[in-house]
């Protein structure tokens, strides 16, 4: 039986986001597209799943880079573009911040959110303003020069505020501003999606984030995650992409530098010009490449000196009441008992008790999610790999047990309600799950950690030198925009660039 | 690095550059392959393995007691008590994968001499894989099955920690694997069991029940026939039987026929009891489809042609319009991947490119927007026309 065509122009390994960003570019340009996913469903972690006859989102969801019909921003406009058409709803506010004398929630509009952290600490309204356009200019020069590279005297003419913040971190360009630390408290708790403390995280990913969260704020699909990664993955075969669930590949098939297919579990050998890999490139190089020997030093070197970034924690909750009822406010609320971004990320190193809790009740920004008289309510942790590192099999159930038991409790302390009374269905989601589910590097969701030592800039530097096969590219967190459902649009994307920009310039040669 | 003129560093681009270079250059060239998170993952869920029976007893005169261990000798895979597993056999022509309960427990699992076992009843006319199982299978055989499925478990997060179970039938199996976990101490609950059965020739496992009564493990059968001899209680499962012997908080987990669900169900809501506090198991297949409402008279015995898509593959078979996809796959051995075959897992997610179909109402798990594209669960869905479908390659 023949389930393949004879040859592919690329083989996508991965079917969540970047994946499909990369097969609806390419197919969109004319390529013949093979994506295999190994799960019987796409979409990775931006998928959802059904529990007593609740359909629940799987993970934290918020897309960024949007913005409403009449005026997109990239992601959004790049949707539009494919024929993508998703159900958005915009979410109600930035984040509700409970922290050491504040609780207070904050939202999207650089002037709203300015005025609401100056109502809590007088006075820093043009401070607090000032940075914030500083990272929205960032942002700015970020999303054009991503798409029209140019060259350093020109940059500095045009990307000024850019190319000067550019060496420094987060830590270093705020405290120029000299501002009170409350303030500074309350323009911090977005860190975690990026998920490194302020002194080692570059301030250029600070104001992309920054700039793209609270200047136009985020928005969920109204049928859940799974909408998007769905709508992703018909419109991308109606545009002729095949796509077969449950493929699992096993290896990469490389011969004189170059690619030539690959090979799957069940033992197809499927031949394509090039590969996008979802997979790390930790597992592509250390056991995927065939033969092992195509691998060179320098690759393994590259993997050995990157450091693995964070995965998820989540305590998913249907309880038995209203959130109202239960004193479960606000859409978003961020909490911990210090804002200080270092301290946290050394406690995210370890198993608990963690100290800044991100939840999520959904209802608030997707009335109706759950049946009349019920709430979903999740509490996230996005740890570093390096505690999980350490639990064994045999210790599985009840580190997790312990850690999400640990959640509830400190919610239910704030709330003023014992949370426990109230669980209609409970899903603990742990790095094991994300592994287990995607196959993803030790479960880690945020590929490699933002730091002064693997800056984005460095990366988009260094990015052609870094091809040591050629006709494979990487599309995932592990890619160079990093983290985050938005950015894995932008990572697929340009990773189909990269090959539509091969396949030009051999064109070119031949003529 | 503190500068406080920030603003007239033009080298910042460069400089970072440089460090992960450099970062880069002094990094080790050793090849290695670390990723105890994924082992982990890995060890709780191999996936398909293979499994040697190396024991079949009667558990009663009509049920058996089949045990398996793996092939390759090692642990099997971690599940908690009261999940399934699914068994692939191959009967005849067809390819057929069933769910059990595992009677056995987690920690028999993982022991000295590690095994999993089921508990399958001869049935009355249906189930021709049971049949199978009683009469077929022998020491010896192997066969692959995938483990630690299902979510009818005790989750301590949610449940009360006195479990009261509700078992008819065959439905005992996963509360023998809860009591036996109970007493090896790995399970910190109080369980008391109402076991309805017709006789006591029907009793599944009841020596072994015996045996696993104690502080925390209490067992009250009900016969439901008029067996002379029998002193204990008698009729069904009634919300005055459960009253008698359940504390006033509780979790119930109710397992066994479908007739005894549409009866607890009515009982429960005479308790007045919180709803997070009832578990079922799932329902099973629909014994006859044609009798739900809403499904279209008159259609029972037509059959409908099925165009099976696997990649660029095409086979054509016949499907009956009173039986499931999955069943209609399994008859012209196209294997498909199944688990609850209840319509709730989605293990069995396939994509209805064109026909008519009819699905279960009992149990629909599937998702929203997968509704919208015509995704279906095979194992719940009827054809009503001649349909084109596409499934996994496995």
């Amino acid at each position: 039986m023949k389930f393949y065509k004879d040859h592919y122009d690329v083989i996508v390994i991965g079917g969540a986001l970047a994946g499909l960003s990369s097969a609806l570019m390419l197919a969109d340009k004319g390529m013949d597209v093979l994506v295999l996913e190994r799960h019987n469903l796409p979409g990775g972690i931006a998928t959802s799943f059904v529990r007593g006859g609740i359909e629940i989102e799987a993970a934290l969801h918020e897309m960024m880079s949007i913005g409403p019909k009449e005026n997109r921003l990239k992601v959004g406009k790049f949707f539009d573009d494919m024929g993508v058409d998703i159900d958005w709803l915009p979410v109600p506010e930035a984040y509700h911040a409970s922290l050491p004398g504040l609780e207070v929630t904050l939202h999207p509009g650089l002037e709203r959110f300015a005025k609401e952290i100056d109502e809590q600490v007088p006075g820093t309204y043009d401070k607090v303003l000032k940075l914030l356009k500083l990272c929205d200019t960032v942002f700015n020069s970020v999303n054009e020069l991503s798409i029209h590279p140019m060259s350093k005297p020109q940059m500095l003419l045009k990307h000024e505020a850019f190319v000067k913040t550019a060496g420094y971190s987060t830590k270093e360009v705020i405290d120029t501003f000299k501002l009170p630390q409350k303030a500074v408290d309350l323009l911090s708790p977005y860190w975690i999606y990026v998920g490194s403390g302020f002194s080692d995280l570059p301030f250029t990913i600070f104001s992309v984030l920054m700039a793209d969260y609270v200047g136009y704020g985020s928005m969920i699909p109204k049928k859940l995650s799974h909408e998007m990664s769905l709508k992703m993955a018909e419109r991308a075969q109606e545009m002729g992409v095949q796509i077969e669930y449950g493929q699992h590949v096993d290896k990469i098939l490389v011969r004189n530098g170059k690619v030539y297919g690959v090979r799957t579990a069940r033992g197809d050998v499927i031949r394509s010009d090039y590969v996008i890999s979802s997979a790390y490139p930790n597992a592509v190089y250390s056991h995927m490449i065939e033969p092992a020997r195509e691998v060179p030093e320098a690759a393994t070197k590259m993997v050995n000196a990157r450091r693995i970034s964070l995965s998820a924690f989540s305590v998913i909750m249907i309880l038995d009441k209203p959130a109202e009822e239960l004193g479960i406010h606000d859409y978003s609320i961020f909490r911990g008992d210090t804002m200080d971004t270092d301290v946290l990320y050394e406690n995210l190193a370890g198993l608990g008790p963690y100290r800044y809790l991100t939840c999520i009740c959904h209802n608030y920004g997707n009335p109706g999610v759950t049946p009349e008289g019920t709430c979903s309510f999740s509490i996230t942790v996005l740890p570093r790999v390096d505690g999980w590192k350490k639990v064994s099999a045999e210790d599985y159930d009840r580190v997790k047990h312990e850690v999400a038991r640990q959640l509830i409790d400190d919610m239910s302390a704030y709330f003023g309600t014992n949370l426990l009374d109230h669980v209609l269905e409970i899903v603990i989601e742990t790095p094991m799950t994300v592994a287990h589910y995607t196959n993803a590097w030790n479960g880690c969701i945020y590929g490699y950690a933002h730091t002064m030592e693997d800056h984005i800039i460095a990366r988009l530097q260094t990015a052609d030198a870094e091809k040591f096969i050629e006709g494979l590219e990487f599309a995932g967190a592990h890619a160079i925009s990093g983290d985050g459902m938005g950015p894995q649009v932008t990572n697929g994307r340009k990773a189909a660039k990269n090959i539509l920009d091969d396949i030009k310039a051999k064109e070119a040669v031949k003529k | 690095m503190k500068v406080k003129n920030f603003l007239k560093d033009v080298g910042g681009a460069s400089r970072v550059t440089e460090k992960r270079l450099d970062a880069f250059e002094n990094a080790s060239a050793v090849l290695t392959n670390v990723d105890p998170i994924g082992n982990v993952a890995r060890e709780w869920h191999p996936g398909r393995i293979e499994l040697v029976v190396t024991d079949i007893r009667d558990a009663c005169k009509t049920a058996k007691t089949i045990r398996l261990e793996r092939k390759d000798g090692k642990k099997l895979p971690f599940f908690y008590a009261g999940q399934y597993i699914v068994l692939d056999l191959k009967i005849g022509q067809s390819l057929v994968s069933r769910p059990y309960s595992l009677s056995s427990a987690p920690c028999e699992a993982r022991g000295e001499h590690p095994f999993a076992e089921i508990t399958v009843r001869r049935s009355k006319g249906d189930g021709f894989v049971c049949d199978h199982i009683n009469s077929e299978l022998k020491v010896g055989d192997v066969i692959t099955g995938k483990m630690g499925l299902g979510q009818f478990y005790y989750e301590p997060l949610r449940d009360c920690d006195h479990v009261v179970a509700l078992a008819g039938g065959v439905g005992i199996t996963p509360f023998v694997s809860m009591a036996k976990e109970i007493n090896n101490g790995s399970l910190n609950i109080d369980l008391t069991i109402l076991y309805g059965s017709v006789s006591a020739d029907d009793i599944v496992l009841k020596e072994e029940m015996d045996r696993l009564e104690g502080e925390h493990v209490h067992i009250v059968h009900v016969l439901s026939g008029d067996d002379e001899n029998w002193k204990g209680e008698r009729g069904f499962l009634s919300a005055e039987l459960i009253r008698k012997y359940a504390p006033s908080d509780a979790s119930y987990f109710i397992c066994g026929p479908q007739a005894m669900y549409t009866f607890l169900r009515e009982e429960l809501e005479k308790m007045d009891i919180p709803k997070r506090r009832i578990r079922f198991e799932v329902f099973g297949q629909a014994k006859d489809i044609t009798k739900y409402e809403g499904y279209p008279a008159g259609l029972k015995d037509e059959v409908f042609t099925l165009t099976v898509r696997r990649g660029i593959h095409e086979d054509q078979i016949p499907a009956k319009a009173n039986e499931s996809l999955v069943t209609a796959l399994e008859r012209a051995a196209i294997r498909i991947d199944t688990g609850c075959r209840s319509g709730e897992c989605g293990l069995c997610r396939t994509k209805v490119l064109s026909g008519d179909f009819y699905i279960c109402p009992e149990g629909d798990g599937r998702r929203e927007a997968d509704k919208d594209f015509n995704y279906v669960h095979a194992c719940a869905c009827y054809p009503l026309s001649d349909m084109t479908i596409k499934i996994p390659i496995m």
